[in-house]
């Protein structure tokens, strides 16, 4: 038994736990969560660049819970959504550029996340559909206005489950159980699991037992836009 | 040898994430009754989302556990427009006396109920 089965064993059990992709670090991936130590996290109304208008306010109740989990201190979403709104903020991508400095002023944070719902919408094909849920998430400083830490979760789940065949009747079949499965399909539900994509690639913050000592545990590294 | 095989699995399973562990909040329905006041907001579901947030400290109190984050202060915002400011301070002084990183944001908020009074 040497180092070189030790490794085998980790790289076995890595695979096995389903993350086979290009490996990093967290602290290799995100560096500067490490440097400058966020405390709190401000949600930004989410901005939506799909199909669906109405996905904005649903998707923005998902967002709160994973992160307060996450170790971080998260200002609440329903009371500051309304004073960003008073202060005449009301799309997050007018200020996603601009220095985010006021918002240490006026709320404390120590940075902002922002969402974009990049898909969020079935697609209908002649047999099947698919209901693609995509979040962009990025955590921004307040004190730099720079980029912390950014993540894709993407879900992708077959609506239509297991197609039954059986000629006509089966077709007809297949189409009723799309639409009645499309109909009551509640989307907060797959959202949560899109979040459930990147949240666990963000390093914990003060109010989570790794906090600082997760800086070696790996994710899966995604490919620079 | 064997010792440290069994390390190294342990550590590994660790920080792959599959460790269970006592959940650090509870939540109660908060989701739910959240995506319900978006869904349709009328009386009925935002005193829904309101009981929630009532329900969530009195279960987090019973368990020992720290109350979420926002929670005091979304309840307090729920008096502040209820013209109740009284109540509405003493749920913000929880906020920040659970969690120092509201300081800022919560003496804002009582500072300017304060002068509107």
């Amino acid at each position: 038994m040497n180092k070189f089965n030790l490794i085998i064993v980790s790289l076995i059990i890595l695979a096995i736990t389903g993350c086979a992709n290009t490996l990093v670090t967290k602290e290799q991936e995100f560096p500067q969560m490490y440097n400058e130590k966020p405390r709190s996290l401000l949600i930004m109304p989410p901005i939506n660049i799909s199909t669906a208008a109405d996905a904005k306010d649903y998707y923005a109740t998902t967002v709160e819970m994973p992160i307060a989990f996450q170790g971080y201190y998260t200002f609440p979403y329903e009371m500051t959504s309304e004073i960003l709104k008073q202060e005449g903020i009301h799309d997050s991508e007018l200020v996603y550029d601009m220095p985010l400095d006021k918002f240490h002023e006026y709320f404390g944070a120590d940075a902002v996340l922002f969402t974009k719902i990049v898909k969020w919408d079935t697609s209908y094909l002649v047999l099947a559909s698919n209901l693609t849920v995509s979040i962009d998430a990025e955590i921004k400083s307040t004190k730099t206005s720079k980029t912390l830490w950014k993540y894709n979760g993407t879900v992708v789940i077959d609506l239509t489950g297991n197609n039954g065949g059986g000629g006509m009747v089966g077709l007809i079949a297949g189409v009723v159980a799309t639409a009645i499965n499309t109909a009551a399909a509640d989307y907060t539900t797959y959202a949560r699991q899109a979040n459930g994509r990147f949240i666990g690639t963000v390093p914990v913050g003060p109010y989570h037992p790794l906090y600082l000592k997760d800086q070696l545990v790996k994710i899966q590294q995604q490919p620079q836009q | 040898m064997q010792i440290k095989i069994l390390l190294t699995v342990c550590f590994t399973l660790v920080f792959s994430g599959c460790a269970t562990k006592k959940p650090m909040y509870d939540y109660d329905e908060y989701s739910e009754t959240f995506y319900a006041m978006k869904r349709e907001t009328s009386n009925e579901t935002q005193a829904e989302f309101k009981n929630t947030l009532e329900t969530i400290i009195a279960k987090s109190e019973k368990q020992s556990m720290r109350v979420p984050p926002g929670v005091y202060a979304n309840l307090g915002y729920f008096y502040l427009k209820a013209n109740d400011e009284n109540k509405a301070i003493s749920y913000f002084e929880l906020e920040k006396s659970t969690y120092p990183e509201a300081i800022h944001f919560m003496d804002r908020l009582i500072n300017k109920v304060k002068t509107e009074l």
